[in-house]
C-alpha cells in the first residue's frame, strides 16, 4: 500500500493552563475525568494515530465533546497539539514556521465549515474565488475557475448574489465550490452538511461522493451521524472521549465492533439500508447451480430484499465486475438485520 | 451646676455615641495640630500638577498644535464658503451617504431655516468644530479599538480609562486644561471635545471585532490568509456595522460636548446658548438649543442611514 496522505502520529491535546505538566499525568494513564478534577485540565484527545490513504475519504465520528472538531483542526493548526506528529505527504507539519504552514494551507488543504463561514460582504463568486484572491490574483484570472466550480456544484448564475439571499443548503454549496477551486488535493470537512436538513443533507452527500469519484481528493470529514459516516466513509474513525476506539473500514466496524459505545451507536441504524452483500455473503468462487440470480457486491441488503421480493428461501450470486465472488442466501441477509448487540457472541467477534 | 461645670469646661461632656466625628482629617487635625488637613490633599494635587505643568504643556504644546490648525482652517472653510455653495453641497453629502431625497429635502430646510433666522454662521462653526473632532476621533479611535481587540492586556487597561473618560462629568475635563493651554486656542475646547467623545469608537471598534464569527475567522485562516488581509478583509468589513454604530455615537457627544465647550470659547451655538443663561434671554437661548436639536437630528439620521445600508448589505 501507498504511504498515507496524512499520518497522525501519537497526538495529545490537553487544554489549561499548564498543558505540559498534565501530558505527564496523561502519558502515565491519568483518565479525563480524574485529569479534570485533580488538575483542572481537559484532555482534549490522547494518543491519536490515525492514518488517512490518498483518494479516500476518512470519516472521524463522534459525539458532541468527543474531541472530532478539535482533531480536524490539527491538520491544518488551526491548533496546536500538546505532544504529537502530523505528517502530510511526509511532512512533519508541526516543523512549519508561519510562513510555510500559509503555504500549506493555501495550497494543500482547504477546508469546509459547519456553518458555512462565508464572507457576507462579499459576492458568491467572491466567495468561491476566496483562495485565488488570497493569493493576491485578480479577478479576470479567477472569474473563470470559481465559475466553473459553482456550476459544478449546481450554483449556475448564482455568482453575483450574496450568501444571505441562498439558502442554507445552497450556501454550503458555495462553501465547497470554495474548497474547490483551491485545487488541493486535501479537503477537510468539519461537520459539513449537519446544519442541513434531512433532504437536503442527503442530496449534498450524493454530490460529496459525486465528486470524490471524479475528483479522487483525500477528503477528512467529520460527523456524529453514523448513518452519514457509513454512507461516505472508506475509513471510518470512531472517537470516544478524546481517544480512538475502533478504526477500519466501516463494514468491518458494523459487523465487528470491539466496544459497548459502538455497539450502542450501530444498534440504532437501518442495517439493510448500510450493510453491503459483500459484507455478509459467504466468499466462494463455486457456482452451487442453484442460485436465482447475480446481485453486486456493493448492493445494499435493502437492494436484495427488494429484489428477492421477500422470499427467504432464495440465494443469490454475488459479483464484483463481473465476476463471482460468493454466495448469499437470504437466510443469511435475514440474520444480518439482528443488530450485533442482541446476538451472543456479537462482542469481541474475531476480527 | 452641672451646667455651670460644662461651660467652664472643667469636667469633658460625654458625647453620646451618636455624635461621634468619623475621623477624618479634619477632626484629627482639631484633636491634634501636627496632624494635616483635608484641604492640604486639594492643595497637594494643585500644587503637584502645577509643577509638572510646565513639563507637560511643553510637551504637549508641540504635538497638539495640528489640532488648533485644523480647527481654525475649517472654522474658516465652513464660514467663508458662501450659503448658496454649502448648503446644496451639505445636501449632496447627505444623499451620498444615505441615498434618501427626503433627508436631504429635510438638512436643506433645517439649514435655510436657521439662515432665515440669521443663525447659519454660529451652525457652520458648530458644524466645523465637529467636523473636525469627531473626524480625529474616528482617525485615532478606530486603530486603538483594533489594537485593543487583538490585545486582552491592552484592553484591560484600557477599559478602565475608558470608563473613566466616559463617567467624568464634561465640565471636569475643562480644568487641567485650562491650567494647561491658553484660553484662546482652539485646542483646548478640541482635547476637550476629543477626549470625551473618541469612547465609543474606540468601545465599539474593540467590540465589533470580537463578535466577528469565529468560523468566519477560522476559514480565513483555513486559506491561509494573513494578518493584514484577516483584518482589512475579514475583520473591520464584518465589524463595520459596529464601528458605524460608534461613529454615530461619537458625532453626537461631540455635538454635547461642543455646546459645554463653549465655556472655554468654544464657536459656535454654544455660545448663544451661554448667552441665553449668562445674560438672561430667554428667546435666545431656546432657539439656539432648538438649532442644536435641528443639528443633532441631521448628524444621528445621517449616520443612522448609512449603518443602515451597511446593515442591510451584509446581514448573514
Amino acid at each position: 500500500m501507498e504511504d498515507p496522505k496524512i499520518k497522525i502520529r501519537n497526538l495529545y491535546k490537553i487544554f489549561g493552563n499548564d498543558p505540559q505538566m498534565a501530558l505527564e499525568h496523561a502519558k502515565n494513564g491519568v483518565g479525563k475525568s480524574e485529569l479534570l478534577a485533580e488538575y483542572n485540565h481537559v484532555l482534549g484527545l490522547r494518543d491519536i494515530n490515525v492514518d488517512m490513504q490518498a483518494g479516500e475519504i476518512t470519516v472521524i465520528m463522534g459525539l458532541s465533546g468527543s474531541g472530532k472538531s478539535t482533531l480536524i483542526r490539527h491538520l491544518n493548526r488551526l491548533i496546536d497539539p500538546t505532544d504529537g506528529e502530523v505528517i502530510v505527504n511526509g511532512e512533519n507539519i508541526m516543523d512549519y514556521n508561519a510562513r510555510k504552514l500559509r503555504g500549506l494551507r493555501r495550497t494543500n488543504m482547504s477546508m469546509v465549515f459547519q456553518k458555512f463561514a462565508l464572507l457576507p460582504h462579499r459576492t458568491v463568486l467572491e466567495n468561491a474565488a476566496t483562495p485565488w484572491i488570497v493569493e493576491g490574483k485578480p479577478r479576470k484570472d479567477y472569474e473563470a475557475e470559481a465559475t466553473k466550480w459553482l456550476d459544478r456544484v449546481g450554483l449556475q448564475g448564482q455568482g453575483p448574489q450574496y450568501p444571505h439571499q441562498l439558502s442554507g443548503g445552497m450556501q454550503q454549496r458555495v462553501g465547497i465550490a470554495r474548497a474547490l477551486t483551491s485545487n488541493s488535493d486535501i479537503m477537510l470537512m468539519d461537520e459539513a452538511f449537519s446544519a442541513l436538513d434531512p433532504l437536503i443533507r442527503t442530496d449534498m452527500q450524493d454530490l460529496l461522493l459525486e465528486l470524490q469519484a471524479e475528483l479522487q481528493k483525500t477528503v477528512v470529514f467529520i460527523t456524529h451521524d453514523l448513518d452519514e459516516a457509513l454512507k461516505l466513509a472508506d475509513h471510518l474513525v470512531i472517537l470516544k472521549d478524546g481517544q480512538v476506539v475502533q478504526q477500519g473500514e466501516p463494514q468491518h466496524i458494523l459487523m465487528n465492533p470491539n466496544d459497548p459505545y459502538i455497539i450502542d451507536f450501530i444498534s440504532d441504524i437501518n442495517r439493510a439500508r448500510v450493510l453491503r452483500a459483500r459484507t455478509i455473503m459467504t466468499k466462494t468462487s463455486e457456482d452451487p447451480g442453484t442460485t436465482s440470480g447475480d446481485i453486486d457486491a456493493n448492493a445494499t441488503l435493502e437492494d436484495v430484499i427488494a429484489k428477492s421480493g421477500g422470499n427467504a428461501e432464495l440465494s443469490y450470486r454475488v459479483t464484483h465486475e463481473g465476476r463471482m465472488i460468493g454466495l448469499l442466501s437470504m437466510r443469511d441477509v435475514v440474520t444480518a438485520l439482528v443488530p450485533t448487540s442482541a446476538s451472543d457472541d456479537g462482542m469481541r467477534h474475531a476480527s | 451646676m452641672a451646667d455651670l461645670l460644662n461651660q467652664t469646661g472643667g469636667g469633658a461632656p460625654d458625647p453620646s455615641l451618636w455624635d461621634t466625628p468619623f475621623p477624618s482629617m479634619d477632626a484629627l487635625n482639631d484633636a491634634c495640630d501636627a496632624f494635616p488637613q483635608s484641604r492640604q490633599v486639594t492643595l497637594g494635587l494643585e500644587r503637584g500638577f502645577l509643577d509638572i505643568k510646565d513639563a507637560l504643556s511643553y510637551v504637549l504644546d508641540p504635538i497638539t498644535q495640528p489640532l488648533s490648525w485644523a480647527l481654525e482652517w475649517a472654522l474658516w472653510m465652513f464660514q467663508s464658503t458662501p450659503w448658496w455653495i454649502m448648503i446644496p453641497l451639505l445636501g449632496i453629502l447627505v444623499l451620498a451617504i444615505s441615498r434618501s431625497w427626503k433627508l436631504v429635502a429635510f438638512v436643506v430646510l433645517a439649514f435655510c431655516a436657521m439662515a432665515f433666522i440669521d443663525y447659519y454662521v454660529y451652525a457652520m462653526q458648530t458644524l466645523a468644530v465637529i467636523f473636525v473632532c469627531a473626524t480625529l476621533c474616528v482617525l485615532l479611535g478606530v486603530p486603538i479599538g483594533i489594537l485593543m481587540s487583538r490585545s486582552d492586556p491592552f484592553e484591560r487597561t484600557m477599559i478602565p480609562v475608558l470608563d473613566m473618560l466616559q463617567t467624568l462629568p464634561p465640565f471636569v475635563y475643562l480644568i487641567p486644561l485650562i491650567f494647561l493651554f491658553s484660553v484662546t486656542e482652539p485646542k483646548l475646547y478640541g482635547i476637550a471635545i476629543i477626549l470625551y467623545a473618541i469612547v465609543p469608537v474606540v468601545r465599539l471598534t474593540n467590540l465589533g471585532i470580537r463578535l466577528v464569527d469565529k468560523e468566519v475567522i477560522e476559514a480565513a485562516d483555513a486559506f491561509g490568509m494573513t494578518d493584514r488581509q484577516k483584518l482589512f478583509g475579514v475583520q473591520i468589513p464584518l465589524a463595520l456595522p459596529n464601528i458605524m454604530a460608534g461613529v454615530n455615537q461619537t458625532i453626537m457627544m461631540s455635538l454635547a460636548m461642543v455646546v459645554i465647550a463653549s465655556l472655554v470659547s468654544a464657536p459656535g451655538l454654544g455660545v448663544l446658548v451661554l448667552r441665553g443663561i449668562r445674560n438672561l434671554e430667554l428667546g435666545v437661548g431656546l432657539i439656539s438649543g432648538l438649532g442644536i436639536v435641528l443639528l443633532a437630528v441631521i448628524l444621528d439620521r445621517s449616520t443612522k442611514a448609512a449603518l443602515a445600508r451597511v446593515n442591510a448589505a451584509q446581514k448573514s
